[in-house]
């Protein structure tokens, strides 16, 4: 590997102040499961090498005891202990679903949430579930602080609203009613160390009884060059009841909205067919456990 | 049935205890001392001139060695065609073509030099489908030659098949297509080269022809000016191979070249990028297949024309028609054969072994379209297949001999196991197909020889030198076993060394699933030899004569008298140590009875076959298209199960590369560049994805096998992807023809077949 | 570019200066001689570099050899007890027919004891999860399930202490 200095600050704005002297010259690494594999095939050429993973602070799980408060995770909190951990097990499964599945224990051990975010693949299967949560993220820079929704975070394929300098930190999840349940599946030819060929997250909320949907968030991966919600699915699903009928139309819906496009993992036409049916199965799954969640 | 001490055990691996302790050796562990480290430098084109290449930055970087290009090297071709050469002059064809080459005293330095080679390329019209290249005015790959088809000999045609597709009451067509996969051996590619101060060279390889490669070593040396050296080829511990080491490559001619310039050892190891680009994997093929049966189902033709893409050079993916055709003309009871293979030049990257050698490919459209000629008469698919298959004492259109058969069994445990014909759920479906394969040697070469030296020494141990070569599937063992077995000794008393061509003797080489068979009955040869002196001597000293003595654990007792005994080394030392003393060695060249094949391309190819059927229960999803296996049976007649722990392990193995093939691997080419050189695109399957594999074995006891045993290495993979392609039509209705055959594709037929039917 | 640190590898202190951009791998494989973590891949895809830290399975390939400062590090070669005895993983794997090449093996053994550290009696779909990471094109993988769950029974049966930890 190409030799570059590796340094090990103890605070964020120690942190931050190298990076933003340095500018393009250095790089911040948190797991490093993304950045290594960079810098091996040449595609960045750092001199500094920022290590995130001693400040303190920035890998906790801060619970609140129920979803119908905030819940706050660190950016370095690792996938690994987002999988073990309780609070996305019965809590946030559509979290678990997914960070569960990511890479191998091996990368889940070393790998972030925070720099699943921040390399922003647009198959990022730690971005869905929070886009479908409606999550925010901290930013911690050189001009002090600022929060924003994760969905505005992303501009494109590996870009970011990051600018020079700047970190993040957190990720928040705002409260949600008590009847409310998420699914996310990431869809590949193998049942394992998978990119998706879609990604498809799905959070219900309903109304205090029944099966109607009060609120829905449908998020995809792979369906645009960033992740995204499919807005009119959701409205559509407002006010309705949840069943296999209405998240058909849903999923309909929602396979129109997406921006798919040919690759090599897959073509349009069957990414498409894939929105549409994974958002009926996530939606069952969802108000399954929705309704289960109470209280 | 005499009751056998070692052979017939599940006896663990002789060599696992290294391996599980991180003490065995790759290629990649060991180091020379001065050792310098080597790197090539691939094209950027398809298809290009090289004008110019500067290599003037590279030579100056402070830890160069050595910069070399085709203008440095003597003009030398090899390969199978002789249209290969280690570095290419003048032009490229490809994007795997090997235009220069660096040896650096460490990996990163060498690594960077290649960075400052200039090459200047002017491109040319490249041609990526084998049916353009074939075409009048196509780009010609090598311009010496007036058309991109080979000259090769691919053609057979046994009875009549135009005759007996008029007399035929039903007939079927398809197209079938198979595509690059590779074997993705969990170990790179690479080798060491060094010389000694006579110029002799040692090369420590991962090779599965020491043999050979040391012939093609000798042709390199010779065409560098170095006549008459000998060559060494010590192997270390092999990471795999399938098939992947069974031809001598490029990078390993360039370690020798650098090597020779630098006058130090030389160490080329691949990059997981590189072993994707840059080695070579199974044959692709376009096949047309038709066959036809009588009113009674009975076979009557079977007529099949190839397209093979050769790409750029030729390596033994050009004589995989040479294996196809024993399928073709022997899988199943068919009067009337006719098979003809073109391959054709292309700029894509080339093929070489890949585990089953154009068997599985073969296999795919024979039994794609067994299923569709039983649907067509309205027969029972394992109906129709039972009715035509092969038995014992038969011999085939092609003269291939066959002894034992257990096909008929093999095809009936799979039909109970699956319980075919029972109650499926939606989506569900069960698939059958069957498989021959070489099972007793195969005489590719004019010699299927191996040859065993055996030696014992003062203390009962016993030492095996071996021309076989062991990959990780256990030959290391089995021989061991019967050695063990024959001379009634302990297997922890038997060594067996196949690691060095200084010490080992002539083996033709690991392929053909023809080690156990054929080296383990060189090694039974030799044995056979070494106890009947063993006997001699003990009679001398027992006071009996040798046919009242036996020999177990190691101790020499007498039939009739058991507590009259001798400890093996007690014999030995005696009769060494004495006057006119004697030391206990033999050896053994065991060559096969069996034959070439003629011009005709007739012949009885190997002594034995060995034959088997795999069925399949899947479940399809129909929205998505995925396909889940449920239930996998793998049942074969493999003679005798010598190790019966081992043969596991190959057919589960196997067939999971077989269920890979089906349904997940492709090595996806666009305008001849891989797009998916790494483990995250190129899917091979995981242990999330594994099938649990029943397997069921017919032990036949061939008479010629060593205790009975025929070869099994390929075999698991041979049926898989039909079984799965037949269970896929029984679920839901739709016949895939183009592997892999993955959710995409399930669903783009499930959609059209509904369309269809609209 | 370097820096001194400090770290047990199989149950010893080592202190050592190491540059930076070295990976846990390069470290153990080229510095140290311990050849018996293989490089499948380099990034991060076959798991065939698997080692232990702070008993964690890693893929070394993609772990500076830096971060291992003030941790524990165990490799295939620490897995046996230093008269020689083998770890009840290794002899499963061994008597189970689940090493035929052996590249896999090392990492493939890591991730089991990782797994059996902490989940003494897994199910079958649990060894898959913690396996998934693992890659190996010889055995089809049963073989391997069967060791794995081999070596739970005998280790539930004979608690073993793998190396005994040096404390100067």
């Amino acid at each position: 590997m190409r030799r570059f200095q590796y340094l090990i600050p103890r605070t964020l704005d120690e942190a931050v102040s190298i990076v933003e002297s340095y500018g393009e010259r250095a790089k911040y690494i948190a797991g490093g499961t993304d950045l290594l594999v960079k810098i091996k095939e040449g595609k960045l050429r750092p001199d500094y090498v920022v290590s995130l993973k001693r400040i303190p602070g920035l890998d906790e799980v801060k619970w609140q005891g129920s979803t119908q408060s905030e819940t706050r995770i660190g950016a370095l909190v690792t996938h690994r202990k987002l999988e073990l951990s309780p609070v996305t097990r019965w809590h946030y499964p559509i979290i678990h679903d997914a960070v569960s599945n990511i890479g191998s224990v091996q990368i889940r051990n070393v790998a972030t949430i925070g720099g699943n975010l921040v390399n922003a693949v647009p198959s990022a299967d730690g971005a869905i579930p929070l886009v479908a949560l409606d999550a925010r993220v901290r930013i911690h820079g050189p001009e002090g602080e600022r929060e924003m929704e994760l969905l505005h975070f992303f501009l494109g394929p590996g870009q970011t609203v990051l600018e020079r300098g700047e970190v993040l930190t957190e990720v928040i999840i705002p409260p949600r009613n008590s009847r409310s349940g998420g699914a996310y599946i990431k869809f590949g030819r193998r049942e394992a160390m998978e990119l998706p060929i879609v990604g498809v997250g799905v959070v219900v909320e309903l109304e205090a009884e029944g099966d109607v949907c009060a609120r829905a968030a449908i998020a995809l991966g792979v369906a645009a060059p960033t992740p995204m919600r499919a807005f009119q699915a959701e409205k559509f699903l407002e006010g309705k009841e949840i069943n296999e009928k209405t998240l058909d139309e849903a999923g309909r819906i929602a396979a129109e909205e997406s921006k798919v496009r040919d690759s090599v993992r897959g073509a349009a036409w069957y990414r498409r067919e894939l929105v549409r049916v994974l958002v009926k199965r996530m939606g069952l799954k969802a108000l399954e456990r929705a309704k289960k969640a109470e209280g | 049935m005499e009751e056998l001490c070692v052979v017939g055990k599940p006896i663990p691996k002789l060599d696992a205890v290294d391996k599980a302790t991180g003490r065995a050796l790759y290629i990649h562990d060991i180091r020379i001392p001065g050792m310098l480290y080597g790197k090539i430098l691939y094209s950027k084109y398809p298809h290009a001139r090289i004008a110019h290449i500067d290599v003037s930055k590279a030579k100056k970087l402070p830890g160069v060695r050595a910069v070399l290009t085709a203008e440095d090297i003597p003009p030398f071709k090899f390969g199978f065609y002789k249209d290969n050469t280690p570095l290419k002059g003048g032009k490229v064809r490809s994007y795997r073509d090997e235009v220069a080459a660096v040896a650096a005293i460490d990996p990163d330095i060498a690594q960077e030099a290649l960075d400052l080679i200039q090459v200047h390329y002017e491109a040319l019209p490249a041609v990526f489908d084998p049916e353009e290249a074939m075409k009048e005015g196509a780009p010609l790959v090598h311009e010496e030659n007036r058309s991109n088809i080979l000259k090769l000999p691919w053609k057979m045609h046994f009875g009549d098949v135009e005759e007996a597709r008029r007399k035929a009451k039903y007939v079927v067509e398809d197209r079938l297509r198979v595509t690059w996969v590779t074997h993705c051996c969990m170990a790179t590619s690479g080798c060491i080269a060094m010389f000694d101060a006579s110029q002799n060279l040692t090369v420590y390889s991962n090779t599965q022809i020491p043999s050979l490669a040391q012939r093609d070593y000798l042709e390199a040396l010779e065409a560098m000016g170095l006549k008459g050296k000998r060559v060494r080829i010590i192997k270390a511990c092999i990471g795999g191979a399938f098939g992947s080491k069974l031809d001598t490559y490029p990078y390993e001619y360039i370690a020798i070249l650098l090597a020779h310039a630098t006058g130090k050892p030389v160490r080329i190891v691949f990059d997981r990028k590189e072993e994707f680009v840059a080695t070579s994997g199974r044959q692709p093929a376009i096949i047309d297949i038709s066959q036809g049966c009588d009113e009674n189902g009975r076979l009557l033709f079977r007529d099949v024309r190839m397209i093979l893409d050769n790409g750029a050079y030729t390596s033994w993916g050009a004589t995989t028609p040479s294996v196809m055709m024993m399928p073709i003309s022997s899988l199943y009871r068919v009067p009337n054969v006719r098979y003809e293979a073109i391959c054709v030049y292309t700029n894509n990257t080339y093929s070489q072994a890949m585990r089953g050698y154009g068997n599985p490919q073969a296999t795919f459209a024979i039994e794609s379209s067994m299923d569709r000629l039983a649907q067509e008469m309205g027969m029972d698919r394992v109906e129709f297949r039972l009715l035509n298959a092969n038995g014992p004492g038969e011999v085939t259109p092609q003269g291939f001999r066959i002894t034992t058969c257990g096909l008929k069994e093999c095809i009936e445990e799979v039909r109970r196991r699956l319980d075919w014909g029972g109650p499926k759920e939606k989506g569900e479906g069960v698939g059958i197909a069957c498989l021959i394969h070489v099972g007793g040697g195969a005489r590719v070469y004019k010699s299927d020889g191996c040859g065993t030296i055996m030696k014992m020494d003062d203390f009962g141990k016993v030492d095996v030198f071996t021309g076989a070569t062991d990959m990780g599937q256990g030959a290391d063992t089995v021989i061991a076993q019967v050695v063990a077995e024959e001379l009634g000794v302990r297997i922890e008393d038997v060594k067996v060394i196949h690691t060095d061509t200084d010490v080992c003797p002539w083996d033709v080489g690991a392929h053909a699933s023809r080690t156990t068979f054929v080296a383990c009955n060189s090694a039974l040869g030799a044995a056979r030899k070494i106890k009947e002196r063993l006997l001699e001597l003990a009679s001398r000293q027992m006071g009996e004569p040798p046919e009242m003595l036996s020999i177990k654990d190691g101790e020499v007792f007498c039939k009739d008298d058991p507590e009259k005994r001798l400890e093996i080394g007690k014999i030995l030392r005696k009769a060494h140590f004495s006057q006119g003393g004697q030391m206990l060695m033999a050896d053994f060249f065991y060559d096969p009875a069996n034959e070439n094949l003629d011009k005709s391309f007739r012949g009885n190819l190997s002594m034995t076959y060995t034959f088997g059927a795999h069925g399949v229960r899947v479940k399809v999803d129909e929205e998505t298209g995925k396909v889940k296996v449920l239930k996998y049976v793998a049942a074969h007649d493999v003679g005798r199960a010598i190790n019966p722990l081992l043969l596991e392990g190959q057919v589960y193995g196997g067939a999971l590369m077989g269920i890979g093939y089906a349904l997940t691997e492709q090595l996806i080419l666009e305008k001849g560049e891989v797009m998916n050189p790494n483990f995250r695109d190129y899917k091979i399957l995981t242990a999330k994805d594994a099938v649990p594999i029943e397997t069921y074995i017919v032990e036949t006891m061939d008479k010629d096998g060593p205790f009975g045993a025929k070869g099994i290495g390929e075999p698991g993979c041979v049926p898989t992807a039909p079984a799965i392609a037949n269970a896929i039509w029984d679920a839901v209705g739709v016949r895939l023809r183009e592997l892999p055959m993955t959710p995409e594709r399930v669903l783009a037929a499930i959609k059209e077949k509904r369309a269809n039917s609209g | 570019m370097a820096r001194r640190i400090s770290f047990l590898l199989n149950g010893e202190l080592v202190e050592m200066e190491v540059e930076d951009h070295w990976t846990l791998l390069h470290l153990l494989r080229e510095e140290l001689g311990l050849t018996g973590t293989k490089e499948g891949c380099g990034s991060g895809e076959c798991g065939a570099c698997t080692v232990l830290v702070d008993g964690m399975a890693v893929n070394s390939c993609l772990f500076l050899a830096a971060d291992v400062d003030g941790k524990e590090v165990l490799t295939i070669e620490g897995l046996a007890a230093p008269d020689g005895t083998l770890h009840p993983l290794q002899r499963a794997f061994i008597e189970n027919g689940a090493i035929q090449c052996g590249f896999c093996t090392p990492g493939m053994i890591l991730s089991a004891k990782a797994l059996l550290d902490k989940n003494p009696n897994p199910t079958e779909e649990e060894i898959r999860h913690a396996l998934a990471g693992n890659l190996c094109r010889c055995t089809g993988y049963l073989q391997i399930f069967r060791a794995v769950a081999d070596a739970a029974r005998r280790i539930s049966q004979e608690p073993i202490e793998v190396f005994p930890r040096r404390t100067d």
